[in-house]
């Protein structure tokens, strides 16, 4: 619980500085004002009383609440430069400017918004000081196509339906489709979160694979559904998936880096026996064959069937064209 | 009941910005319940930093105290606060938060930048970040940030997210801060096995949804960019500073970029089934009819290109390079004969 009485203690150093400024203050204005709920606001003011510039000489705080409003019947207990706003840590600069940038860095952006992020970043650099310098050692960049996220980003604000061309790497086919677009995310890629009406369900799409979009004039209707936290991951495979097993040797190892699994497990040669679950094993078979002399998939049968059949029906072009030299391998491959 | 952390630090934090002179480790002892409760009333004697070897019964809670009183410091530092030692004439070590060096210059942000902030500061979910910037956002508030403004109201239904799901994350992160040298156990894409590493961390970049670091490594005295999620085991700082010099500007992308293939030196002829293969015509320079249910392509060439090509399985066929034909038909073969 160490980082939540950091956490805490600079909370309250900045609450006694605002409610200074604000007596009568309500608890609800108080909690949305530093983004945390009225319990932990609560209990903020419980600790509040027990705290001053000397305990000894008993210059406790006299913070107290109805629960509605907040009364501090003692502001003088702190001299007025006692409450002064703090300067800001290194860290805390450096959360705030890294995010701001990241999120300017977003093509497609509102100029409006991208402006304001550039005008609040440069504002911040200087109020920070020395304690912004380390912030560039950190960097983030979202991804995304611009032009789609500007029409997504419109279409949502105006509240209007989307045609999509949409690429699906499982089938290796674009299909086209009405979406009620909800909400863009970023996570690395960004992706619009969407009521599919060809699918009459919650779909996601990420925006470097749709090839072409419209903003139609029907209004978007999406049903009231619950929002997922997809702060984790946009990929969460159901217990009910179908499970997949893949050996991979050591050149193959960045499969679990790629792919949310359910295990990894060390093989003896340095590789991974990895099992991931996926609603549609068949568009595994990019994998299997990307794969190569670095790995296998292990189950289900069917789909190490179709990989070698593809791969056989893909040599046949190449031999029936030519007798080429023989690039044999040197038969490593884990079978 | 222990009086609670954020209690004792609070009463610290006060303390120490209330104060015109400098307060000794015994009045800090003294006017705070939490040390007083925990440790006792100080020893009458007052006494130096580093004399904590004197015999005694008090020796131990003595120990702890100190132990405490430091690491407390170091977490108001942690939160901003700058702490000055200040020894008197009597060769007595006291403290404060001077007011100077303490108070956030004078700010004042629009009630779009304050919104922009406001949308930045939910883009963490690393709890170290995350607790730093709604930190961050507090002590703005405090000093007068509007707040009548809802982030995702004017921004749209946009959530940015900065994925961060490796435990080395938080150590490299305040190494590269502080400028400390680490040591780590990595393993490299294609290696059966970890190898240590020993590092001066420059920077830490996250490229589509991946961490990487960048930095100097001793042992083979270059740069070198790093992928957090090799690194296995624990990340431990070294003593000592920097040897090499840190670049004005330190480049994670490019390398990173190169590794996946963004970079291509040439260009490759492809025959491509009709239908098939999208993201390839988006990247082709050239296409055209081939009649019976084909094109041929012309696409970027780079590293990787024949791990990706193979995956259309039948629905590509390499025509030039004959190198990256004889890379394609290898992979096709492993795959056939398993």
């Amino acid at each position: 619980m160490a980082a939540n009485a950091i956490d805490q203690t600079r909370r309250m150093l900045s609450l006694v500085t605002y409610l200074r400024e604000r007596p009568g203050a309500r608890v609800a204005d108080v909690a949305r004002a530093f983004g945390i709920t009225p319990d932990e606001l609560i209990s903020d003011l419980d600790v509040l009383p027990l705290c001053g510039t000397s305990f000894r000489g008993g210059d406790l705080l006299d913070i107290d609440t109805d629960g509605d409003r907040i009364w501090w019947r003692n502001p003088g207990a702190l001299g007025a430069d006692t409450a002064e706003p703090l300067r800001l840590a290194a860290d805390e600069a450096t959360a705030l400017l890294v995010a701001a940038r990241a999120v300017a860095t977003l093509p497609g952006l509102r100029e409006g918004d991208r402006l304001a992020l550039l005008r609040a970043t440069a504002k911040l650099e200087e109020a920070a000081g020395e304690a912004a310098g380390a912030s560039s050692r950190l960097s983030v960049t979202f991804e995304s196509e611009g032009g789609v996220f500007a029409d997504v980003d419109r279409a949502i604000s105006e509240r209007r339906r989307l045609w999509i061309r949409y690429y699906s790497p499982a089938r290796d086919q674009l299909s086209e489709r009405e979406i009620d677009p909800i909400r863009l995310v970023s996570v690395g890629h960004t992706y619009v979160e969407a009521w599919c009406r060809r699918s009459e369900a919650r779909r996601t799409f990420r925006l470097d694979r749709v090839a072409e979009i419209k903003i139609l004039d029907e209004p978007s209707a999406p049903p009231e559904v619950e929002l997922r936290d997809l702060s984790a991951g946009l990929v969460q495979p159901a217990a009910e998936d179908p499970e997949v097993v893949v050996e991979v040797g050591p050149g193959g190892r960045w499969v679990a880096e790629y792919y949310p699994h359910d295990s990894a497990d060390e093989l003896p040669d340095g590789g991974l026996r990895i099992t991931l679950r996926t609603p549609d094993p068949a568009s595994l078979r990019r994998l299997a064959l990307r794969l190569g002399r670095d790995g296998h998939i292990v189950s289900p049968q069917d789909l190490t069937d179709s990989a070698r059949r593809a791969a056989q029906e893909a040599l046949a072009a190449y031999e029936g064209e030519q007798a080429e030299e023989s690039v044999d391998g040197d038969g490593t491959a884990g079978a | 009941m222990a009086i609670a952390k954020a209690e004792r630090l609070m009463n610290l934090a006060l303390c120490l910005l209330g104060t015109r002179r400098p307060l000794s480790k015994r009045e800090l002892r003294e006017s705070i319940e939490a040390y007083v409760e925990a440790f006792g009333p100080g020893p009458g004697a007052p006494f130096g930093p580093g004399r904590s070897a004197l015999s005694g019964p008090s020796t131990g809670s003595e120990d702890s105290f100190n132990r405490m009183f430091e690491r407390d410091k170091d977490d108001l530092r942690e939160l901003g606060l700058v702490i000055e030692t200040v020894e008197n004439l009597d060769g007595e070590v006291g403290y404060l938060a001077r007011r100077d060096s303490n108070r956030l210059p004078p700010i004042t942000l629009d009630a779009e930048e304050a919104a922009a902030l406001g949308l930045a500061a939910k883009v963490w979910q690393q709890a170290r970040l995350a607790g730093a910037a709604s930190g961050a956002l507090q002590k703005l508030r405090a000093a007068g940030l509007p707040e009548d403004v809802d982030p995702y109201e004017s921004h749209g239904a946009l959530e940015p997210h900065i994925p961060v799901h490796e435990a080395s994350f938080e150590p490299l992160m305040l190494a590269c801060r502080d400028r400390r040298p680490v040591v780590f156990d990595y393993r490299k894409a294609t290696a059966a096995r970890p190898e240590q590493r020993q590092v001066e961390p420059w920077a830490l970049e996250c490229w589509r949804g991946h961490w990487y670091l960048a930095g100097w490594d001793r042992d083979r005295e270059a740069e070198r960019v790093f992928r957090l999620s090799r690194i296995t085991g624990k990340v431990r700082s070294r003593a000592g500073k920097f040897r090499a010099e840190v670049p004005d500007v330190v480049t994670v992308r490019e390398t990173v970029a190169s590794w996946a293939g963004e970079r291509a030196d040439g260009t490759a002829l492809i025959r491509l089934r009709k239908g098939a293969g999208y993201p390839l015509r988006a990247k082709a320079v050239a296409a055209r009819e081939l009649g019976e249910g084909w094109d041929e392509l012309e696409i970027p060439y780079g590293h990787g290109l024949d791990a990706w090509l193979v995956e259309f399985g039948p629905d590509v066929v390499v025509l030039e390079p004959a190198e990256l034909r004889a890379d394609v038909v290898d992979r096709l073969r492993a795959v056939a004969k398993a």
